[in-house]
């Protein structure tokens, strides 16, 4: 499967198994309900050393890099996995490493290696936008330290998260910050999402104690990085849970009989599988190149961010609705999980930006 | 990299170094500058046709005489032994260099017809033919699809008749690619009217230059002549000419299109590529003003996305072939997108025109597209049809059952075929 390389092949068929144990459909609806399962995140960590797979041995990680991490995304994608995974691991844990701030590195990063912590990023407001020159949450400096003011919305696992990295502005322009749950002044308040596989929350600072991470006014920068690198991880993600859609498609199709054979012979229903196939076959490609890519620190990641976050938001997203077609009215009822999967593909889809500023994200770090 | 391959590419750039320039550092690309043509189809005039021949054939020669004309032949035919990886990275080292295009030998006939020789020719054709093939001397054309079978190609109706110790052939062939240059053909015959379909073809070693056969040139929608018909009347073929079994052609067929869509799925560079590279396209829109047009640039993002994950896909695969894993789908996936990525480009390129694309105004890098723009149909149905792609991707790759009532048990004289009244 994997470029020949073995480890990568063993690494997937440990975190599939874990999974098929510990995610099973029913538990996949049960968090839908009442949130993560701490156990399951707890074991994650332990015994699969998941949550610090890819950080830095120093910070108390095994140094694994994006391919690796990819591997373990793709396959939480497709069993769709609730868990605070992406917003700790990814999210949060890359804008640290990213900001760069060593100080800041050391004191939260072995927590979240060892699943002691969960941890989010707190960018976009209630317009939606994950450009941090769109920001109006104000960071203040006073005689006690920084204190954050304002409205995060669309935070994933905010209202769960031990950790908050808030993108605030302050007279510099916008940075970003370390705020603790417990914090006085912080009121988190979980949103309706369309999506109830990935929880996301409102939350309101009132003068919230937050401690600067990285340089002041830095956020800027910081955050195409961690855009970035966040958009391969959630198109592994969508990989995976494309490359579902198509086995429950090709399954169906090569089982369900109607005029007496398997709708799987008719060609109408064959070339709808065949088109999934071949989005399936190059959101992966796009999601490992741009991983590899990263790894390697090629000058082409950020084209190759870009390109996997489109390829794979439309791979899901068309796979996730033909998977229901496929599937016809069965596949159209609550109890069929055709549709928690169409719910994840256009929730990541859209998660940051969507259509709307994805293609410019990509002409631009194309230069044009 | 193992140790060999190691000394295999120390060797090969040697050879390279002492035989051809590195390719220059192509120069920026300048909007009004250079040749503003974009071409998928070859089309030069007969002079220029001829020039470019020699050259290829020269370069094989020359390939051949220091052991990387046929990388992975075997020995005794003038093979060097080696795997397909050396060939694989030998193929990548070359692409550095400037040396004469080889498609017109290489594609059909060092590609597809010589390894179906080497698997079913008979002793005496693979000593005389395949040395001369891979030297550049004789050059190979697929005589395979007919008016009557296209994507049916197991319903061929030309006719292979035994007689003293030979065989006499009579039919249509269409869409011969390089007949007009070839020495040999292979050709699909019917030998068994009263046998199932695909159980009633013979292959044939044809000599192109025997009496009655007619190459004719064939003149496609964009204007130009790319492919032949090939007329066979009454053409002698020696039974040692035969390759496999009498009436065991299909079976010869499926070895020469396995290596046809590694073929054609490999096909990223060359100057469509070029056309189709972001600084070429933006630098387009520049020149008609569309620079800001928040509709063509979303088109342009997602056609760029398109060319940009066809690239990856391809890149993933030579990696996996490197590192010795079975290919999967990714050549018919990389198939169907560069047709799918060349047509969108095509159709872009004409939004942005405008007008300018329906009638020639004599500005640079304007009407010029419209060659490329009637050559994309082309793309969606040679080497396969996107129909059948998308079939064979359903039913190898994802074990969808096959189309019900295709009749492949009654004998073939007994079809129905187009035209037929009932």
């Amino acid at each position: 499967m994997n470029d020949g390389r073995e480890e990568l092949d063993d690494l997937r068929e440990a975190v599939r198994e874990f999974l098929a144990a510990k995610s099973p459909e029913s538990a996949v609806r049960a968090a839908s309900q009442a949130g993560y399962d701490p156990a399951v995140w707890d074991q994650m960590a332990r015994q699969l050393r998941l949550s610090g797979l890819a950080l830095p041995g120093h910070y108390g990680g095994d140094g694994f890099g994006l391919t690796e991490l990819e591997v373990v995304l793709e396959e939480m994608g497709a069993a769709l996995l609730c868990s605070p995974f992406f917003a700790t691991a990814v999210l949060a844990a890359q804008a640290l490493l990213a900001s760069a701030d060593e100080a800041a590195c050391a004191r939260y990063l072995p927590g979240i290696a060892a699943g002691q912590v969960t941890a989010t990023l707190a960018a976009a407001e209630a317009n939606a936008s994950w450009d941090p020159a769109m920001v109006t949450a104000r960071a203040e400096r006073t005689p006690d330290g920084w204190v954050l003011t304002g409205k995060k919305s669309f935070v994933l696992d905010g209202a769960t998260a031990d950790l908050l990295l808030v993108v605030a502005r302050s007279t510099a322009g916008p940075g970003l910050f370390a705020v603790d749950r417990g914090a006085p002044g912080l009121r988190a308040e979980p949103m309706t999402t369309l999506d109830p596989t990935r929880p996301m929350a409102v939350l309101t600072f009132d003068r919230v104690p937050a401690v600067l991470v990285g340089a002041e006014g830095q956020a800027g920068r910081l955050m195409t990085r961690v855009l970035d690198l966040a958009c391969v991880a959630l198109a592994a993600e969508q990989a995976g849970g494309a490359r579902r859609c198509l086995e429950m498609s090709a399954g169906y199709a090569r089982t369900r009989y109607q005029f007496g054979r398997p709708i799987g012979a008719f060609q109408a229903v064959k070339h709808k599988c065949a088109d999934m196939l071949v989005r399936v076959e190059l959101a992966e490609a796009t999601a490992r190149e741009a991983a590899r890519l990263a790894d390697e620190g090629a000058p082409d990641f950020p084209v190759a961010a870009a390109t996997a976050h489109i390829t794979c938001s439309q791979a899901y997203t068309f796979a996730a609705a033909e998977n229901i077609q496929v599937h016809g009215g069965i596949g159209f009822t609550w109890e069929h999980t055709a549709h928690l999967y169409f719910r994840r593909a256009k929730s990541s889809e859209l998660l940051f930006g969507g259509p709307a500023v994805c293609h410019e994200r990509l002409l631009d770090r194309l230069g044009i | 990299m193992p140790d060999d391959l190691q000394e295999f590419t120390r060797q090969a750039r040697e050879f390279l170094d002492a035989h051809a320039s590195r390719a220059a550092e192509r120069a920026a690309f300048r909007w009004g500058e250079g040749d503003d043509r974009v071409a998928y189809f070859g089309a030069d005039p007969p002079e220029v046709e001829e020039r470019k021949l020699r050259a290829a054939r020269d370069w094989q020669r020359t390939r051949y005489t220091s052991g990387f004309g046929w990388i992975s032949g075997p020995p005794e035919y003038g093979g060097r032994g080696l795997t397909p990886v050396h060939e694989l990275v030998y193929d990548g080292i070359e692409s550095e260099y400037d040396i004469p295009d080889t498609g017109t030998l290489s594609v059909i006939g060092l590609g597809m017809i010589g390894p179906t020789i080497l698997a079913h020719g008979q002793q005496s054709v693979r000593d005389s033919y395949l040395p001369a093939m891979y030297r550049g001397d004789v050059i190979a054309c697929q005589l395979f699809s007919e008016p009557e079978a296209g994507s049916d190609l197991a319903s061929l109706q030309t006719r292979a008749v035994a007689r003293e110790g030979s065989w006499i052939l009579d039919g249509q062939k269409v869409w011969t690619s390089v007949a007009q240059h070839s020495q040999i053909g292979m050709a699909l015959c019917r030998t068994d009217p009263d046998a199932p379909k695909h159980r009633g073809i013979t292959a044939f070693l044809v000599d192109m230059s025997s009496p009655g056969v007619d190459v004719r040139p064939l003149r496609q929608m964009s204007g130009g002549s790319d492919f032949n018909e090939v007329f066979l009347t009454g053409v002698r073929v020696p039974d040692d000419h035969r390759l496999g079994e009498v009436n065991g052609g299909w079976r010869v067929a499926l070895t020469t299109l396995m290596n046809e869509r590694a073929a054609v799925g490999s096909e990223g560079s060359g100057p469509v590529a070029e056309a189709l590279s972001p600084e070429r396209l933006s630098a387009l829109m520049r020149a008609t003003w569309t620079w800001d047009d928040r509709a063509v640039r979303r088109d342009l993002s997602e056609l760029l996305a398109g060319v940009m994950a066809t690239a990856h896909l391809n890149a993933r695969a030579f990696r996996r072939m490197q590192a010795g894993v079975a290919p999967g789908p990714e050549m018919s996936v990389a198939k169907l997108m560069y047709a799918q990525n060349l047509t969108r480009a095509a159709h872009f390129v004409s939004h942005v025109l405008g007008p300018r694309i329906i009638a020639d105004t004599g500005e640079w890098g304007t009407y010029a597209w419209a060659e490329l723009l009637l050559a994309t149909p082309a793309l969606r149905i040679l080497g396969g049809t996107e129909e059948i792609m998308k079939n064979i991707l359903a039913e190898r790759v994802l074990g969808l059952p096959r189309e019900p009532g295709i009749d492949t048990t009654s004998p073939f004289r007994e079809l129905p075929r187009s035209g037929a009244t009932s």
